[in-house]
């Protein structure tokens, strides 16, 4: 048997997971001096109370997993006689992964007749679940995890992600996106563009002023970049901002038709403990990143 | 010149390294803001190193005094770069064992001994600290010559690593600080190098024994005072056979559970010793889990809201708080607009406007409270930009550049666009004057006389005007109506944000409908409302 697992900071919610066959790996993020599991001391993630929340100037912290929790994670399938897949958030993003590093390989030690695959979707948030949901179509089609991993070298390299911010000073505080400059954002609607690179590292590629402009300017990144979009999900991930998400999802019909397939998922906290409120984001599949 | 290290220079050195500290205790303590700002590390480190001098006695060989001092570090660790000292030392310790005396070259691996000890001793090091500091120093020092090339090598290099801690600590660069750990870190061993080269200062007689009861305010923490930094807790635990096996027992959990339920962590065990620092808003569940594994030898814990006390600085300190790169100043009036100049980056907002002209002296007091090297000064109104100039000609202690920002809208967005980690002061100017050029600022206000707009629509005295510059655009009995021809003839169609800051005469159900107005007829502006508060200008609309 073939357990495949994903993780919250991939927007991936338990009932996604139970429609898909994904088991689902809970990253936490700290509020004051209360630790967070999603789906574990929540049951429904109410978006807009968090934000508000940030808004309200609570900035949480995120801090890497340690091997002894992807060795609770792992073990008893490893013991149960499954073999495992993993798609996960950037590992440009995080040093979780070496810790993850460390127990496969403890564990494969322990258990040399298992197996372990893994995908880095060089993303976060709407980008890992849009290759999430490629994955699991492609397991529903009979692919081997082999054969997965071999998809993901040609084509995660293909679902890009733009996204416009609105407070700076999360980004800022988490120093995770470079060639931010001076202090613009929502508090004069001047915002920076920021895309996920080709090692899934967040990078300001320039400033945009006024909402729709900015909006319009994500939408022609999918216009130019694009590569049989149709044919894929368009995710649209944002930071507990609808309005936004209609403006962004009717320019996309406009330019793509009614057929296009739109999925919007909203930012997991522990991505959003970096990204703060009122953020959209956009992945397609595209030529390139 | 000094070939080798014994015993009894060893036990001078520290001793210096006690002076040393206790002179910048205050301004160590002042530049602390990573993790919390406690404002207790120069204390702390201080108490740990006079913990292990104590700890030393005479006729003992240099490996068992350095052990000695590190045990006495130990026990009397305080806080968290106290208890990265003590590991240090123990580390050092450990470099030194069985030796009578050492070379640099010995000296120097001890030291890497001290960095891997160090380091080990927080589950998660963060670069910028005191460990930083040291694992810097001790990997340029040169220990290829005699212990004073080795010091005088690593004094340098741990003061470079020193400077370069903000660029690693955005905590740090925010409050415009080097990490404090790795201050008192420096002092240390800039006390120890003194002594090496001859130098004996007085004692330290000044110094209380526990400069805590000093100072401690507990007005600080009142019936309504927000916990906000919890206690930092300290303990040393004896292991015990009958609740564990200390053969066999792995403290990783522990140290992990530490993790999971508290920050800062610094813990490590040293034989049947744990000793753990925290910082936690529940104490009592820290020494209810411990207590499963052993028994308490010491425990202590402070609110950290009592910890934390600004005291001045004091003047004999050989380091200063560096300062920042750029300053800020502006001016504004009403509540709202100064919180609004505060956020986007002012730091220092001076009341006036066109009825209030500040002063030249109003400028150079707001220069001097600022520690920044190059002052940008934004006086947002024509009138008011000679009184800026004439001070940036009077002021010395920095560049001040005056920026003329002829209207709020200029200030704001300007100021916005400071690039603070652009070292070049020219392209930082550069940015600002360009996005300066892309805003039109308007005011509604009303008329004091009987007036004509510039396409000649008759305004009586105590109608409303709006105007920009010095063109009057728009004139109405209705306020909203002002405004919302203003933004016309200004070009609102055209534009994609559109700022407006409401006036202390305006209800905000009003400004609100104003809002709403605006949005009505021009969909594509991004609209933000503010409560600018400000007198004279019951409107201040700012266009990009």
């Amino acid at each position: 048997m073939l357990s495949f697992f994903s993780d919250t900071d991939c927007d991936i919610t338990p009932r996604e997971c139970a429609e898909y066959g994904i088991k689902l790996i809970h990253m936490p993020y700290t509020v004051g001096d209360k630790v967070v599991t999603p789906y574990v001391d929540f049951e429904e993630f109410d978006s807009h109370a968090f934000y508000d929340m940030l808004r309200g100037g609570v900035i949480p912290t995120t801090s890497a997993q340690g091997e002894e929790v992807y060795v609770k994670y792992f073990e008893p399938e490893f013991a149960a006689g499954n073999d495992i897949l993993y798609v996960h958030f950037s590992s440009g993003m995080s040093n979780t992964f070496n810790n993850m590093d460390m127990a496969v390989k403890k564990l494969l030690a322990k258990y040399p007749e298992r197996k372990f695959w893994h995908v880095d979707t060089l993303g976060i948030s709407a980008e890992s679940y849009n290759i999430v949901l490629e994955v699991a179509d492609l397991l529903k089609a009979g692919k081997t995890p082999d054969e997965i991993v071999e998809w993901a070298k040609t084509e995660v390299p293909k679902f890009p992600m733009y996204f416009i911010a609105d407070d700076l000073k999360f980004f800022r505080r988490s120093g995770r996106v470079s060639g931010l400059a001076a202090t613009m954002g929502g508090l004069i609607g001047i915002r920076p563009v920021i895309h996920v690179d080709e090692n899934g590292k967040m990078v300001s590629i320039g400033k945009e002023t006024g909402r729709n402009k900015a909006v319009a300017r994500l939408v022609q990144y999918v216009e130019e970049l694009g590569e049989d979009v149709t044919a894929h999900r368009v995710v649209i991930g944002h930071s507990d901002c609808p309005e936004l998400v209609e403006l962004a999802k009717s320019m996309l019909l406009e330019k793509f038709g009614d057929s296009l397939r739109i999925l919007t998922t909203v930012v997991n906290p522990t991505i959003g403990s970096h990204c703060g409120p009122n953020g959209l984001g956009i992945c397609f599949h595209a030529i390139h990143r | 010149m000094t070939t080798y290290l014994d015993s009894s220079l060893f036990t001078g050195m520290l001793r210096e390294g006690v002076a040393s500290l206790s002179n910048n205790r205050n301004t160590i303590n002042n530049l602390n803001v990573f993790p919390v700002p406690d404002g207790d590390t120069g204390d702390n480190m201080l108490m740990t190193l006079r913990a292990g001098v104590a700890g030393i006695q005479s006729g003992k060989a240099l490996g068992e005094n350095s052990y000695a001092a590190s045990q006495g570090m130990l026990l009397g660790a305080r806080g968290n770069s106290g208890v990265i000292l003590s590991r240090i030392f123990a580390g050092l310790a450990k470099g030194l064992e069985g030796r009578e005396t050492v070379d640099a070259a010995g000296f120097a691996a001890a030291m890497g001994k001290a960095v891997e000890s160090a380091y080990g001793a927080v589950p998660v090091p963060v670069e910028g600290t005191i460990i930083t500091v040291l694992r810097e120093g001790a990997e340029t020092a040169d220990a290829s010559g005699d212990l004073e090339l080795y010091f005088d090598t690593l004094i340098p290099a741990m003061e470079r690593s020193l400077e370069h801690t903000p660029e690693l600590l955005q905590a740090l660069k925010d409050a415009g600080v080097v990490d404090s750990g790795g201050a008192g870190l420096l002092s240390i061993f800039q006390g120890m190098k003194d002594a090496l080269h001859g130098v004996v200062s007085a004692e330290d007689a000044a110094e209380p024994s526990a400069p805590q009861a000093n100072y401690v305010d507990l007005s600080k923490f009142g019936p309504e005072t927000p916990l906000e930094f919890g206690y930092c807790t300290e303990f040393l635990l004896r292991l015990r056979s009958d609740k564990v096996d200390l053969e066999t027992f792995d403290e990783k959990p522990l140290i992990q559970w530490l993790e999971s339920v508290g920050n800062s962590v610094v813990a490590f065990r040293d034989g049947s010793i744990f000793k753990a620092h925290v910082h936690t808003f529940h104490p009592g569940e820290i020494l209810n889990h411990a207590q499963q594994y052993g028994e308490f030898l010491t425990i202590k814990i402070e609110n950290m809201a009592l910890q934390h006390h600004q005291e001045s600085n004091a003047g004999n300190a050989s380091f200063k708080l560096p300062p920042k790169k750029y300053g800020i100043v502006t001016v504004a009036s009403g509540e709202g607009l100064t919180a609004a100049f505060r956020e986007i980056g002012a730091d220092e907002v001076i009341a006036g406007g066109q009825t209030m002209n500040p002063s030249t002296q109003d400028f150079l007091d707001a220069f001097g409270r600022i520690n920044a090297q190059h002052i940008l000064v934004f006086p947002n109104n024509p009138n008011i930009r000679m009184a800026a100039e004439q001070a940036a000609t009077l002021y010395k202690d920095g560049d001040v550049d005056v920026v003329p920002s002829a209207n709020i809208g200029e200030g704001y967005y300007g100021i916005a666009s400071v690039d603070r980690d652009n070292a070049d002061g020219e392209e930082v100017l550069a940015g600002v004057r360009e996005i300066m050029a892309s805003v039109a600022t308007g005011q509604v206000s009303t008329a004091i006389r009987d007036t004509v707009t510039a396409d000649g629509t008759p305004v009586h005295c105590g109608e409303f005007v709006g105007y920009s510059g010095k063109t009057m655009l728009s004139g109405s009995k209705l306020r909203a109506e002002a405004a919302v021809a203003l933004l016309d003839k200004m070009g609102a169609a055209d534009r994609d944000v559109l700022l407006i800051f409401s006036g202390s005469d305006v209800p905000a159900p009003e400004a609100e409908a104003f809002r709403a107005a605006a949005a009505a007829k021009y969909p594509n502006l991004e609209i933000m409302l503010n409560e600018g508060g400000q007198p004279v200008y019951d409107y201040i609309t700012v266009l990009c």
